[in-house]
């Protein structure tokens, strides 16, 4: 176990399942937000080693997230991972300050091998 | 006058006799004919002709003295000019007439008959001289002349008429199509426009006819890099094509418009006037604007339970108990593939979407073109245990270029090699650098193209025939490998003979590493 603890943002349940499994089968704890306005409140109280974040998400979206973490000097400097389907991702999560990018859908080993990368 | 009594002289003074037979052969040298006629005897008869009417007429002198000159027209006696010969002679005046006289023989000659009356010093009328002229060349010529003319009126107005027709029917086009058309002079000024465009813009016809194109409506056509383009096309003969227009119209408000703009020339008349199509595409690119948005959330939407359904598969392959038979992981392994095949269909279906949009987005950035085709063959070689895939050459090449298009190129040309060649295993991928181009070239020896499919097979949505039955597809892998390859600059090109195996090149041009 080690004991790091990842969230994930996502308005898709099953994205949640399924990162829910894969992550915590890999010995990490996980912490699932589905409403993106809950995520501040959430980051607060568990002090995340890394985030997993979506962009299009109803209300808030994954870049206007990122945004305000990277202005918070108490964020700022937490990893992110954004996961998003959309072709133009990549760019607007560069834009708004992410530390990485994965286009969905994605291989299980190659997301591994990049959180590892941040959490460790 | 008296001496001329019954048609001979009596002459008694010897210096007039002189004077008399001169005139006499003056008139008989005359080539009119003259005769006279004496009014006082029955029928007035005629008393005197002279030689050429003896000629004109074919008759002797012997058998024209004495009769009235009648006997001239024969049976042919219904000519209106008869009666004004009649008329002139009972009121005693003079009269020119053509009437249709005969020969001794029966030839037929027109003569102009001039006849005049001589009258004594009570003005009574006592003799008619009458000269006549054989005018039936000028006759014949006239009727010629005449018959012409009525031919070539009719042919006028058979002309005129089918001229009309042919213009009815372009003027129907012309009003009937769904574009606007106005034709200019060449100092721009507006000589006609069409019912589509009165309708589209509207406008009256009186707002717009004789009004110079960059005064309309507000100004609206006074655009710099439109007017540089139209005053070129005159000298030059280059027409304006596909330019676009966004402006706020007076009256229908703010529209997107496309202009295509050509010289017209009708020969002999002029060949400086501009015709000028309008379209208006404003509701065209809305609707492709909402397309590329629809599928855009529809691909995000499809791609995101595939994400799920991926994960979730590649958590079982990991957790595949090593007891289990190797049916169930093969069965696993394929679920993979052909999710991996439905994330690139969702994937095509989005890309052909902005390339017809033109909103192909390129992320150049530099990278070694040698080493991303290495990997590329390498991971799908990987995948596939029918094909031995060898790489022959090298570009030693950096190039600047949307890295993940190129790899999808790639690929697709690497799939459709080995799709296409099922019973050869060799696939051979050759790079070269030519000129100032990287070249990529991948050849099989599988069943080739047909001739007259190479040139659809970049086209969107074809499929070969007979490949459809047996190798399902969209047929848009292509088209959007010749796009990609087209916006940067490059060339894709097929070579194939039927049965013979295909060869696919395409080209990245080296300088646009500055650009």
């Amino acid at each position: 176990m080690t004991n790091k603890t990842i969230l994930i943002c996502d308005d898709d349940e099953g994205i949640l399942d399924m990162l829910e499994i894969v992550l915590e089968g890999n010995g990490y704890h996980i912490i699932p937000v589905q409403n993106s306005l809950n995520l501040y409140e959430v980051i607060d109280r568990e002090h995340p080693d890394l985030l997993l974040l979506d962009l299009w998400m109803p209300v808030l979206s994954g870049d206007q997230v990122l945004r305000s973490l990277r202005k918070n000097p108490d964020t700022q400097d937490l990893p992110v991972i954004v996961i998003s389907a959309s072709r133009d991702g990549q760019q607007i999560a560069v834009n708004a300050g992410a530390n990485d990018f994965m286009a969905k859908p994605f291989d299980v080993d190659f997301l591994l091998q990049k959180i590892q990368e941040y959490v460790n | 006058m008296d001496s001329l009594y019954n048609g001979s002289f009596n002459i008694s003074n010897e210096t007039s006799q002189e004077d008399f037979r001169l005139l006499l052969k003056a008139l008989d040298a005359s080539i009119s004919g003259i005769i006279l006629t004496d009014n006082r005897l029955q029928d007035n008869p005629i008393i005197y002709c002279n030689k050429a009417f003896e000629e004109i007429s074919g008759y002797d002198r012997n058998e024209i003295i004495g009769h009235n000159c009648r006997f001239l027209q024969k049976e042919d006696r219904d000519q209106k000019e008869r009666s004004f010969l009649r008329d002139a002679i009972r009121d005693g005046k003079s009269c020119v007439v053509d009437i249709r006289n005969y020969k001794k023989d029966g030839t037929l000659f027109y003569n102009e008959l001039y006849m005049s009356p001589i009258k004594d010093d009570e003005g009574k009328v006592i003799y008619f001289i009458g000269v006549q002229n054989d005018v039936t060349k000028r006759k014949k010529v006239e009727q010629e002349l005449r018959q012409q003319q009525e031919i070539m009126e009719k042919r006028v107005a058979e002309r005129t008429k089918s001229l009309k027709e042919s213009e009815d029917y372009l003027n129907s086009i012309v009003q009937t199509v769904r574009e606007s058309l106005i034709v200019l002079d060449p100092e721009f000024k507006v000589l006609s426009v069409n019912d589509h465009f009165l309708k589209t813009f509207k406008v009256t016809s009186e707002d717009t006819l004789g009004k110079l194109l960059y005064d309309l409506g507000n100004g609206q056509w006074d655009i710099s890099a439109l007017k540089e383009l139209l005053e070129s096309i005159l000298p030059t003969n280059n027409p304006v094509e596909e330019f676009e227009v966004e402006h706020d119209f007076p009256h229908i408000g703010k529209k997107l418009m496309l202009l295509n703009a050509h010289r017209i020339e009708l020969e002999g008349q002029y060949k400086d006037r501009i015709l000028i199509a309008i379209e208006d595409i404003t509701d065209r690119r809305e609707i492709e604007r909402r397309k590329d948005d629809f599928l855009s959330i529809a691909s995000h939407e499809l791609k995101t339970p595939l994400t799920t359904i991926k994960g979730l598969v590649q958590v079982m392959q990991r957790m595949v108990p090593p007891e289990v038979n190797d049916k169930f992981k093969a069965i696993l392994d394929k679920t993979g593939v052909y999710i991996n095949r439905l994330n690139n269909l969702i994937a095509e279906l989005l890309d052909v979407s902005r390339i017809q949009t033109g909103n192909i987005e390129l992320h150049k950035e530099e990278f070694d073109f040698d080493k991303t085709v290495h990997e590329t063959v390498e991971a799908i070689q990987v995948a596939t245990k029918s094909h031995e895939i060898q790489i022959v050459g090298n570009t030693n090449e950096r190039i600047k270029a949307d890295e993940s298009h190129i790899i999808q190129v790639i690929n697709n040309l690497l799939s459709n090699a080995i799709k296409y060649s099922p019973d050869h295993k060799a696939i051979i991928v050759y790079l070269s650098r030519v000129s100032d181009f990287a070249k990529f070239s991948i050849t099989d020896k599988g069943m080739g193209i047909k001739l007259e499919d190479q040139k659809k097979i970049f086209d969107r949505f074809f499929r070969v025939g007979d490949i459809q039955q047996r190798f399902p597809g969209m047929g848009i892998g292509l088209y959007i490998c010749d796009q990609i390859i087209k916006n940067h600059g490059g060339s894709l090109l097929v070579e194939s003979e039927t049965g013979n195996g295909s060869t696919f090149s395409f080209t990245l041009p080296l300088n646009i590493i500055t650009a």
